[in-house]
């Protein structure tokens, strides 16, 4: 599944980053790289954007970025 | 005097600026968000002889250019003179740090690691074994908090010891795959006998293979490189089969993160995971879906209640001090013109701007509060999806509210916007944001033309609107000028973080000294040429005519020909011509002439627009009444569609000289000058030509 439909407070495993070069640097820059593990914290209103925390720090996505990363739920 | 020129370098908001503030006794800019510090800054330290120079640098994730500012910290690595790099690092977000770190390393220079934020990394029972971790990097490592001033000292000490010692070897490897190719690269190098000053043939080897720009472009200029490129494109061939990726750049950004892992979990003792923190706690309400947005209005809301409600107080007292201070100088002064001079070009002028001082400080402490706790962001996250209808993006907030307070530091501020169409279009309309030195002319107008108990609620839609025009406008331009696609919004959330009343205080000081200051140089000396424009050259024959005219007056009909002697001998004087001349372009707004002129003579300074309201209405204004504070008698002056066409106009027209040159130098090119002068201008007269004359339609 995408990064995007993921519910809050799910914890996900991240499989794929389908995104170009740029933005998969910047993703990697944050922590964000394949078989990370990831939360789901917020979501704005629509869910337009979505706060999710990485190691320890959180970072905030537009759903167009996170349409961008596949992931697997995980307990 | 030994010198030692430090690279202070880090990822985003780990606490460098704090850490050098901290240790040299400077005053950089700190604040809880990422991509506070948007160039380089210097501070000095003696210490056991040496002259230690330490250089800020912005935060950087990699050294990947990527946004304006981390090109400033990229170009200074690898084409500046420095002796060591200090990298500081936030204890609490090791491992992605770390990669920072591990790519440090390969420029292969002197290096020592701070590992700040310890306080934090205690509470939060983060252990890190740092012996093993120097050991790991072949660094010296200390753990350091710039908040608790710990180890400082010692950090110094371990600067200067690194850099009497001899270099030692990196001790960070890649694998044997990439190893080789860089050995294949190096020995070439060696043979053909180069060396780049500064640069260690390994970092140069690594940094052709990473296919980095910078290094490719100073290769490029090298006799070597004709040579050197079919061996190179042969490497990276086999590198590119060997790992089966064709992004070099990843390759070597994987295996970077899988020794920093490792690092990690060698290092990291006791990590207690922490269950739900309180900034997720507290985000659960302030970034809400549905509270977020009203949670934030509500605040701006507050602010303003606050700008006049609490602002008002102080604000009695220096209008009544000034008050005081004006009739007794016009007691004792009874030389007429310089008498003048001082009640109403002085006093006037530069008591106008300091009556405004509570509101400012109010307005800053509100910033400072924004930027320090970590609402920052949180704001941005909110906002983005609404701005983004608007072609911006969320990040393009932070320039904006730093454009509250001033522009010139909002348009440095918008370096941290990676593209540089967003860039360029977040700076036009920066000044739609209304800046600190505006607020003085709205509180006013607002004070003067609504009760005080709606005056606040004024201020905040004069604000609001404000930002909505500015919104609009970056649409407009976005679908005119600024084509093309969106850019990705991926940011770091920081930790909530109580900020030090000092640091605020600091701000909302330095702000106020700031204001002060202008007030008492810039702003005296407009004021007096004001005054003298305004009062010269004098005009004995209306006088006369008219002196002899009251004198044979009823009574009652004295003040009305004296008001009118005062005006007719206004409008000849040096000002006056100049107001005649520019006010057919203001009249279609309602503007009188003196309006139209502190319109023109705000482009010096936004200040200047109510001291030279202070010092026109002061001089020209009818005879004393009781109550002849600025605000009473502009309520009196003005009709009521004039002047909020006036504040319209004041809310969208150009910034101010100094924040003009600011732009033509961040944007790159006097054609966006130009093009800023004419869209702000052009927007700003239709605006306010629309609101007086709706306003005149309904019938005000
Ligand atoms: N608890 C704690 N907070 C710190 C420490 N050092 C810095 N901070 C806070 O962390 C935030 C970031 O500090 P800055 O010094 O602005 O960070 P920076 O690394 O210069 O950030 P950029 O300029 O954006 O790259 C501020 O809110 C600081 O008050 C520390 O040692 N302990
Ligand atoms: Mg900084």
């Amino acid at each position: 599944m995408l990064l995007s439909e993921v519910q809050t407070d799910k914890k996900v495993l991240i499989k794929e980053i389908n995104a170009d070069a740029i933005l998969k640097k910047r993703l990697r820059a944050l922590g964000i790289t394949k078989h990370i593990k990831a939360i789901v914290l917020e979501e704005s209103l629509g869910k337009q954007n979505i706060k999710i925390s990485i190691g320890s720090a959180e970072v905030a996505l537009r759903a167009s970025e996170a349409k961008q990363i596949e992931v697997e739920e995980i307990k | 005097m030994k010198k030692i020129v430090v690279a202070l370098v880090g990822q985003p908001n780990v606490g460098k600026s704090h850490l050098l503030n901290s240790i040299s006794g400077a005053n950089l800019k700190v604040g809880n968000f990422a991509g506070v510090t948007v160039e380089k800054a210097e501070a000095t330290l003696l210490r056991d002889g040496y002259k230690i120079d330490i250089i800020d640098l912005p935060g950087s994730y990699s050294l990947d250019d990527f946004a304006k500012d981390e090109k400033v910290t990229k170009e200074f690595l690898i084409e500046g003179e420095y002796d060591i790099i200090l990298n500081v690092l936030d204890s609490t977000n090791l491992e992605r740090n770390l990669s920072l770190t591990s790519e440090l390393l390969e420029l292969d220079k002197r290096m020592v690691v701070a590992l700040n934020m310890d306080d934090e990394a205690i509470k939060e029972g983060v252990f890190i074994d740092e012996k093993e971790l120097s050991e790991l990097l072949g660094v010296d490592c200390i753990k350091t908090s710039s908040l608790k001033k710990t180890n400082l000292d010692v950090m110094v000490d371990m600067i200067i010891h690194t850099v009497k010692e001899p270099k030692k070897a990196p001790k960070f490897y890649y694998s044997d795959a990439i190893e080789d190719r860089v050995e294949e690269l190096v020995s070439f190098m060696k043979s053909r006998n180069f060396k780049l000053t500064n640069h260690s043939n390994r970092s140069v080897a690594i940094g052709l293979l990473k296919q980095d720009r910078t290094i490719y472009k100073m290769i490029h200029e090298e006799p070597i490189y004709a040579e050197l490129l079919p061996l190179l494109n042969n490497t990276l061939e086999k590198l590119h089969i060997q790992f089966k990726n064709r992004d070099s750049n990843e390759i070597f950004a994987d295996e970077r993160d899988a020794f920093a892992r490792g690092a990690c979990l060698e290092v990291i003792k006791n990590n207690k995971k922490n269950i739900t923190s309180v900034t997720q706690k507290i985000d659960s309400i302030m970034i809400n879906k549905y509270l977020g947005i009203p949670i934030f209005l509500f605040l701006m809301w507050g602010l303003f209640q606050l700008t006049f409600t609490l602002g008002q107080v102080p604000m009695d007292y220096i209008e009544a001090f000034f008050k005081f201070l004006g009739d007794t100088a016009g007691e004792f002064i009874t030389n007429k013109p310089a008498k003048s001079l001082i009640v109403d070009g002085i006093i006037a002028g530069v008591g106008t701007v300091l009556l405004f001082l509570p509101n400012i400080m109010i307005l800053f402490l509100g910033i400072a509060l924004l930027e320090t706790t970590g609402y920052m962001a949180r704001v941005a996250f909110v906002l983005d999806g609404f701005f983004h209808k608007f072609g911006l993006h969320g990040k393009s907030f932070i320039p904006l509210v730093t454009g509250f307070g001033c522009s010139i530091p909002a348009y440095m501020a918008a370096r941290t916007l990676k593209s540089e169409r967003d860039r360029l279009l977040t700076m036009f309309i920066i000044g739609f944001m209304s800046c600190g030195a505006r607020l003085p002319v709205y509180v006013l107008f607002a004070g003067a033309f609504f009760t005080p108990e709606s005056a606040g609620n004024v201020l905040f839609a004069i604000y609001v609107s404000g930002a909505f025009l500015g919104l609009i406008a970056a649409k407009v331009l976005r679908l005119t000028v600024f084509r093309g696609d969106d850019e990705p919004f991926v940011m770091e959330m920081p930790k909530y973080r109580l900020p030090s009343v000092k640091l605020i205080w600091f701000t909302i000081y330095s702000k106020s000294i700031m204001y002060l200051k202008k007030a008492g140089t810039f702003i005296f000396m407009a004021s007096i040429f004001i005054w003298f424009i305004s009062s010269y050259p004098k005009n004995i024959q209306i006088e006369d005519a008219y002196t002899n005219k009251i004198e044979t007056a009823l009574e009652a009909d004295k003040n009305i020909i004296s008001n009118e002697m005062k005006k007719k001998l206004m409008e000849n004087t040096y000002l006056g011509f100049a107001g005649k001349a520019i006010e057919p372009i203001f009249k279609p707004l309602g503007f009188d002439w003196r309006m139209s002129v502190a319109t023109l003579s705000g482009l010096a300074a936004k200040e200047v627009i109510v001291s030279t309201l202070g010092v026109l209405y002061s001089i020209g204004s009818e005879i004393k009444e009781e109550d002849d504070a600025l605000k009473n008698i502009i309520s009196r002056e003005i009709p009521f569609a004039s002047a909020i066409a006036f504040i319209v106009f004041v809310m969208v027209y150009l910034p101010c000289i100094a924040a003009t040159a600011v732009f033509t130098k961040e944007a790159g090119g006097k054609k966006y000058t130009v093009y800023l002068v004419l869209f702000t201008f052009i927007t700003a007269w239709t605006l306010a030509f629309i609101a007086y004359h709706s306003l005149l339609l309904l019938g005000y």
